[in-house]
């Protein structure tokens, strides 16, 4: 819907509250236009797409559209709530107030990587700096989370860590919605490569902040998956989203932090880039392979990295096969109606009585629970099924009982009443946010079934399985096996690993033996591209259920442990 | 059994050279094992590698072919039992027959009733593939004339169906189109005699599979070659058994003795028919039939086309609009991909809302629809083009599209491109009956001009 | 697994092999059985069917008779479309009548399907369950209604086809759901839908193959017998249309459609076929040996 008067530059302006920022007035931008102009911070996980009802604002003034009924109520719209993206300004004065669960949060989480091989003498990359002492920062470009360690390249000294919110992430919050942002987006490109880079120059800033230690940064090494790589060194990632899915480049030779374009912080450090596997399979991969030691092992291991994307990685020290699987981010709290990620006030955990259906949970710090994160979700899935709440299609289970309701979503089980929440709704996961955890958990156990089919090798043989990606630490082993996140394998031989990109990167920054081996470890490791693998879809049809359509073998691995 | 990947990347020399054109050695042994590639292809593989790997990738069935150009049938060389582990690959051949003591006048009209057995189906032609030539006459001559007319009339490959004496003559009439020669059990030795000499397909027909091994043995040592078994059944049901052993010989026991492509004349069976039905899925590679009536072949043929296509093809619907309820002008317009599921999960959901619609599936290739969009199948181009193309605006007096709600940003573009008002749709199927309950009736009210 | 029959008729038993199809090998205590639709409210038939089962319509009782006395029909599936809102919209209660009239009209074994509209079904599935007066089998029960179809069948001591779209791990998922609720398993049949000739019957050939291939080598929750309804043959344009004259004669090619889809599927391993043609009981049942 057009309208013909060009009505743009008038003046007025939208006022964004708390923030007290006034962003001028565009007549045909949506409320999210002028926030991301405005450099004001809104959560926007579909990227403007209208998919996820995530950019809930309250207006004061006279606006059009935003009102959607599908996704707000009707007292929501009478009170003035709308949905960013979906809502116009009139020319007036409008003031937007942008509701607290609609403000990204920030907290100090997911940064510890545990590096299993990281058994050499300190050798780093380089140790001289023209004033000061030398500084290494590795860097983990996540698709939700950007996190960093600064090392003392004197002794190996980690000195301080950061993490921080992906500033793309106003762009999409996945990545095909990114590249097509920077295809589809005049100038595009150049604001989500921007985006990158300031949010790197931030976290660099204050990781040197609260360093003990002063110095010069005189080595980078960045894991981030190829589409944040190819954003990073200036090279379109568009040719990744369609057939055959190549991206332009798999290796990144190094360059000093001025020709990359990044801040004065690190303009003279000499940037590694971690090389990638595919479009869909990135540096940050090859980092975990490298932190796991598989690929120094005989013995053939499994490695799942768990976060906005799911990737897998099965071999051994002779071969070793990739996949990047279509998870959505239902783990990172992405496509989930009560989701969010690991910040104060996420739910980690849930326990369910089955007689009673009494929801039992701990929060993430203090105060009251806003929603659910990852670990919180597999916890919440697992016990609504061990419960008999849900049942093995993912459906709930007819009866009203307690915690039971009929929600505008469907079926819903409240997890948190409104009197206890605080946002003063209703925590409630419901039918849709079930089929999303469904989709997700099944495309990543059927990528893993994928690789083990690819090269005709029995679960059975597989010796490890690694867990990396951001609820690695903290995710419920049990849990996952109940609702089939991962194939049937005993759960003696997992082994959680953190964030094990970072950890990674750490090691290759201490050791340049080890990014030498990150090197020719990533030659050696196949890519398998899953949408021409002919198999995938039936595999996932497979898992698509509770915890497996293959439910013997899951019962054999958690016998005596879970029971229905 | 095959090997796997892992079996076969033991075998080679682990160097990731990349010679043979794949980025790694574990790449090149998967392409190995879903025979897509041939060991000629490493050349730093050993020796003891190189032949391990040929024999296991030798076909076990072997494969024989009748015809030449264009026309040539293939039969054999297939690799599993059941078409969903790999695919099956060559076509039950379908010959139908025409004897020589036909008067002239009706056997070219029985000629010309066999090329007619011919159909389109779903952009494809399937036709009957082989003449067989019967010698009820005895007479050598005009079994040779008859088979120059059969060529001639028909362009396709003959079966000759013979004894000894006119099975010779028909040879030097129409040897360079490579017949199947099929001579009478009792005639076996010489026919074999001439298969081998023009290097032609020999059909051996004895009674079981004992009998076969022994003609077998018979026709190879007069120097035939290339061959098909006949195990000549006496009812459909020994049929089925005979075919089945004889592939199960060659795939699982790779039994070289005895496994060869099996060909049936069903002329003078119990039920020709009901035999070449069940045959057909069953493992015959070439059947002859003296039936030519349409009534029979299209559906034999349409049941040959089915079976013999790649069973890992997604499953597809075809494009088009499609009726929910008894939709009307003024019915919502929905679209989604021709992903089954998709399709059949879209259209149970929308039945299940009670609102009548049309419902729009858009060729994308057999993908989901998020899949379809992330791969640039699903788009506002794509979109607005069927709505332009398939007819819909001819049905509908309204210009309202309700489109998926993972998809919501085509939006724009579709209403840019085609001037159709688009409502987004819920993310989740599961969601459309409370959605389009709760359309407001002006959502789909005429356009005018 | 037997489909029960009233007093004086021949129960069919189906189901306990341990070999594959039609091969003279392992054990095959019984033999495919072939059965006839008997279908309410209006509908349009083909040429090949007009002349067949045309003077029935309207009188699913005579029908009934007629399939199980003079066709040969083992089993009869009564197909309540008739109560489908845009069929003319028999009551509920009229669809339960026709139930308790077929029943007593013939001692053979019954299938009873719904009308296809979820809304209805949801209410003639518990009325046909209490209706019927002996036990007969519920068609279908799928995810999205299991609870509701097992439940009514459950209830009054009745069977349920357990349905799923031509996918082998949907129609297990369908099996373990009905397990769970606690449903015997030997008063399951799976119906995996069978596309006609021509129009995806190849993928149906594979899910039933390896449906029995995966019961052969011991998965227990797809040990069931499978059922193949042939209706979707007479959905092809080549078994309607008496237009194209060189198809051949519309009557015999209609007929050996449904045929032929059959054939398919008992080479596939399917254990009962309903069939619409009365020819095609005859000639499929030729072909269901054991």
């Amino acid at each position: 819907m057009k309208h013909s008067s060009n009505s743009s530059n008038e003046a007025g302006s939208v006022r964004f509250l708390p923030d007290g920022v006034d962003v001028p007035l565009v007549i045909e931008e949506s409320l999210l236009s002028h926030a991301l102009r405005g450099g004001v911070p809104l959560l926007s996980p579909c990227g403007g797409e209208s998919r996820c009802g995530k950019c809930r604002v309250l207006v004061d003034g006279e606006t059009r559209g935003g009102g959607d009924p599908g996704v707000l109520t009707r007292a929501e719209i009478a009170a003035g709530i709308r949905l960013a993206c979906r809502c116009f300004p009139s020319p007036e004065n409008v003031s937007v107030t942008i509701l607290p669960e609609s403000r990204p949060a920030r907290l100090a989480a997911y940064l510890d990587g545990k590096d299993l091989a990281g058994d050499e003498p300190f050798l780093p990359l380089s140790r001289t700096a023209s004033g000061g002492n030398p500084l290494g920062v590795a860097l983990d470009l996540g698709t939700s989370t950007l996190a960093g360690a600064l090392v003392d390249l004197s002794n190996g000294t980690v000195l301080s860590r950061a993490t921080a919110d992906n500033p793309q992430m106003a762009c999409g919050e996945d990545l095909i919605s990114r590249v097509v942002f920077a295809e589809e987006t005049p100038g595009g490109f150049d604001l989500l490569r921007g985006r990158l880079l300031s949010g790197a120059d931030d976290l660099v800033r204050r990781l040197l902040e609260t360093s003990p230690v002063p110095g010069e940064v005189t080595d980078v090494v960045a894991a981030g998956n190829t589409v944040l790589s190819h954003f990073l060194y200036g090279i379109s990632p568009s040719p990744i989203r369609r057939p055959p899915y190549r991206p332009v480049r798999k290796e990144y030779p190094p360059v000093t932090g001025e020709t990359l374009g990044s801040g004065p912080a690190t303009a003279r450090a000499q940037w590694r880039i971690f090389p990638s596997l595919g479009g869909f399979v990135g540096g940050d991969v090859v980092a975990g392979i490298l932190a796991s030691g598989m690929h120094r092992q005989e013995e053939v291991s499994l490695l799942f990295d768990v976060g906005t994307n799911g990737e897998v990685v099965l071999g051994n020290r002779d071969w070793r096969i990739a996949c990047s699987s279509s998870a959505g981010p239902a783990f990172e709290g992405g496509e989930v109606g009560c989701g969010m990620r690991a910040y104060p006030g996420a739910i980690e955990s849930v326990r369910i009585d089955p007689e009673t259906a009494a929801v039992e949970w701990t929060v993430i710090g203090r105060g009251r629970p806003g929603g659910l994160c990852g670990s919180g979700i597999l916890d919440l899935c697992a016990e609504l099924f061990r419960a008999g709440i849900v049942d093995r299609a993912g459906r709930f289970t007819p009866g009203a009982g307690a915690g039971r309701r009929s929600t505008e979503r469907g079926d819903g089980f409240i997890v948190v009443p409104r009197e206890m929440s605080a946002t003063g709704r209703d925590v409630a996961f419901c039918e849709p946010d079930l089929k999303s955890v469904l989709r997700t958990k099944a495309a990543l156990c059927a990528a893993a079934e994928a690789l083990l089919r690819a090269v005709g090798l029995p679960r059975e043989a597989v010796a490890h399985v690694y867990v990396a990606g951001g609820f690695g630490n903290f995710l419920d082993l049990r849990s996952a096996l109940t609702i089939g996140l991962f194939p049937p394998i005993p759960l003696s031989r997992f082994a959680p690993l953190g964030n094990a990109s970072l950890a990674g990167a750490l090691g290759a920054l201490r050791n340049r033996r080890r990014w030498k081996e990150a090197l020719s470890l990533a030659s050696g490791t196949l890519y398998h591209d899953l949408s021409s693998d002919p198999g995938f879809m039936e595999l996932y049809q497979r898992a698509l259920f509770l915890p497996h359509t293959d439910e013997e073998s899951y019962r054999f691995v958690l016998e005596g442990e879970v029971s229905r | 059994m095959a090997l796997t990947a892992l079996d076969i990347y033991k075998l080679l020399p682990k160097t990731n050279c990349g010679e043979c054109g794949q980025p790694t050695c574990l790449a090149f042994a998967m392409q190995l094992a879903s025979g897509k590639a041939s060991i000629d292809l490493c050349p730093p593989a050993s020796v003891e590698a190189k032949e391990k790997l040929s024999a296991a990738a030798a076909p076990p069935l072997p494969k024989v072919t009748v015809g030449t150009g264009e026309r040539e049938v293939v039969l054999g060389d297939e690799t599993v039992l059941f078409r969903h582990e790999k695919t099956f690959y060559h076509p039950t051949a379908i010959a139908v027959s025409a004897s020589d003591d036909l008067p002239d006048a009706g056997f070219a009209s029985r000629l010309a009733a066999i090329r007619r057995l011919s159909f389109e189906r779903v952009g494809q032609r399937i036709s009957v593939d082989l003449v067989a030539l019967r010698c009820g006459s005895g007479d050598a001559d005009r079994y040779a004339r008859a088979a120059a007319a059969a060529l001639d009339a028909t362009g396709l490959p003959l079966v000759l169906l013979a004894p000894a004496g006119p099975l010779a003559a028909a040879v030097r009439a129409v040897a360079p189109s490579r017949p199947l020669l099929a001579p009478s059990p009792e005639d076996l030795v010489p026919g074999a005699k001439l298969a081998a000499e023009n290097t032609l397909p020999l059909r051996v027909r004895a009674r079981g599979i004992d009998g076969l091994s022994v003609a077998l043995s018979a026709a190879r040592a007069a120097g035939a070659a290339s061959l098909v078994v006949d195990p000549s059944p006496v009812t459909p049901r020994e049929a089925v058994d005979f075919a089945t052993n004889l592939r199960r010989l060659a795939i699982l026991s790779r039994n070289r003795d005895l496994a060869y492509p099996s060909a049936f004349d069903l002329g003078g069976f119990p039920d020709p028919f009901l035999a070449a039905a069940l045959l057909v899925p069953k493992y015959g590679s070439l059947l002859v039939l003296d039936s030519a009536d349409p009534a029979e072949l299209l559906p034999l043929l349409t049941l040959r086309q089915n079976l013999f296509t790649d069973p890992q093809r997604p499953i597809q619907v075809e494009p088009g609009v499609y009726p929910i309820g008894a939709p009307n002008e003024s019915s919502p317009v929905l679209v989604t991909t021709n992903f089954s599921l998709t399709y059949f999960t879209v259209r149970g959901d929308a039945e299940a809302a009670k609102v009548p619609a049309h419902l729009l599936i858009s060729d994308c290739e057999g993908m989901s629809v998020l899949t379809a969009w992330a791969a640039g199948r699903f788009t506002g181009e794509s979109i607005s083009k069927m709505l332009a193309e398939c007819g819909i605006e001819r049905t509908v007096t309204h210009r309202t599209l309700v489109l998926p709600g993972m998809v919501a940003r085509l939006s724009g573009r579709i209403e840019e491109l085609s001037g159709w008002r688009v409502l987004v749709g819920p993310q989740e199927s599961s969601a459309l009956p409370s959605y389009l309950r709760r359309l407001p009736p002006g959502a789909f009210l005429p356009v005018h001009g | 697994m037997t489909l029960p029959a009233g007093p004086g008729g021949t129960p069919v038993t189906v189901g306990g092999q341990n070999a594959l199809p039609l091969l003279p090998e392992g054990e095959h205590p019984n033999a495919p059985a072939v059965g006839m639709e008997v279908r309410t409210g209006p509908q349009e038939l083909p040429p090949a069917l007009s002349g067949a089962i045309g003077p029935f319509a309207g009188d699913p009782a005579g029908m009934a008779r007629k399939c199980a006395g003079d066709w040969g029909a083992r089993f009869l599936f009564l197909s309540l479309a008739g109560c489908h809102p845009d069929a003319g919209g028999q009551s509920v209660s009229e669809g339960a009548a026709v139930v308790r009239e077929v029943l007593s009209a013939t001692p053979a074994p019954v299938i009873v399907g719904g009308c296809g509209d979820e809304e209805v079904d949801a209410r003639l599935f518990p009325a046909v369950a209490e209706a019927a007066h002996r036990p007969v089998f519920l068609s279908y029960a799928e995810e999205k209604n299991y609870r509701l179809v097992a439940g009514a069948a459950l209830a009054y001591g009745h069977g349920v086809v357990s349905w799923s779209p031509i996918d082998i791990n949907m129609a297990k998922q369908m099996n373990l759901l009905l397990a769970d609720l606690g449903f015997p398993p030997d008063r399951v049949v799976i119906d995996p839908l069978t596309g006609g000739l021509g129009y995806g019957m190849e993928y149906t050939y594979s899910i039933v193959e390896r449906i029995r291939l995966a019961g052969l080598s011991g998965d227990a929750a797809l040990a069931r017998p499978v059922l193949c309804h042939l209706g979707d043959a007479w959905k092809a344009r080549e078994a309607t249309d008496a237009s194209e004259a060189s198809w051949g004669d519309v009557v015999a090619r209609g007929q050996r459609w449904e045929e032929t889809t059959g054939l398919a599927c008992l080479a596939a391993g399917a254990d009962l076929l309903v069939c619409r043609h009365p020819a095609s009981v005859a000639r499929l049942s030729g072909a269901a040996w054991r």
